[in-house]
């Protein structure tokens, strides 16, 4: 239990202070990777809590993610290397206090209550999958469903959105004119 | 009541408020996903713990991570599709130049 404890504490500082590094640094591509390390970190707390199928995918998941982030990121920010020193950040005071005072919250809420007895056991990685299967495909399907059309929907509206529009009447106007 | 759950709430509470300050302070589109991601991964650390220490045999709380990790990858395909659409139309994905889809 000490030794979970330690790795969790040590993964939970290192996600906490890439993430902190995230918004800290004016290098785009720096602050993308600060994001990967943090979303890893995550990843490894979950394979320390011993939910290896989560932690895994996770740190997958985030892999993929994050370098197409930076790819966007050199693709869209006016100072994708941070040499410039534009500052693009806004109403600092109110973003700062409003993150502190959801932290607060969230602290005292989690050291303030009665959670009850913890679990000492949890079953091994492979039982785990097996239940999780189960889930999904059982009591949980069509949760499960859901996402995958959700998903589906989100990719077809993205690229929808992304593609550019022909303006088919001036073309319509030129085939009439030829 | 064990440690770890603790450890593992309190760095959920940290990554929610460093990312609803990233979301809230920065002016770059792409900057703001990135504090929103923050925002669902403090949000699955608790889950993931939720389920570890107090409901180990309802594995519906997985379920809810997975759900979770949907969110992100939509969240991700949708604003960068909104993202291109923006950069084609006006050259840029700043936000404060963004008044024009007020109203």
């Amino acid at each position: 239990m000490y030794a979970q404890a330690f790795f969790v504490a040590v993964f939970g500082l290192a996600a906490i202070g890439f993430g902190v590094v995230v918004f800290r640094t004016s290098s785009m591509v720096r602050s993308a990777l600060a994001l990967l390390f943090s979303q890893t970190a995550v990843g490894c707390m979950f394979l320390a809590m011993q939910t290896e199928f989560l932690g895994v995918l996770q740190i997958m998941m985030m892999a993929t993610e994050m370098s197409i982030m930076a790819i966007f990121m050199v693709m869209f920010m006016m100072d994708p290397g941070g040499l410039g020193g534009m500052d693009m950040s806004h109403q600092k005071r109110f973003s700062i206090g409003a993150g502190v005072s959801a932290a607060v919250v969230a602290i005292a809420v989690a050291l303030l209550s009665d959670w009850g007895p913890a679990a000492e056991q949890v079953a091994d990685a492979e039982a785990q999958t097996r239940e999780l299967g189960m889930e999904l495909l059982g009591r949980s399907m069509m949760i499960f469903e859901t996402a995958g059309i959700t998903i589906l929907t989100a990719m077809i509206a993205a690229t929808a959105v992304a593609i550019p529009v022909k303006n088919l009447a001036s073309k319509d106007d030129k085939e009439a004119s030829e | 009541m064990t440690v770890v759950l603790i450890v593992a709430l309190l760095t959920g509470a940290i990554l929610f408020g460093i990312g609803i300050y990233g979301a809230l302070s920065q002016t770059n589109l792409v900057m703001i996903m990135m504090g929103v991601e923050l925002m669902l991964a403090g949000a699955m650390v608790n889950l993931v713990a939720f389920w570890r220490f107090l409901h180990p045999e309802a594995y519906s709380g997985q379920m809810f991570v997975l759900v979770v990790m949907t969110v992100m990858a939509l969240e991700m395909a949708v604003g960068f599709g909104v993202a291109i659409a923006r950069f084609r139309a006006k050259g840029s994905v700043e936000m404060e130049e963004a008044e024009d889809l007020k109203g």
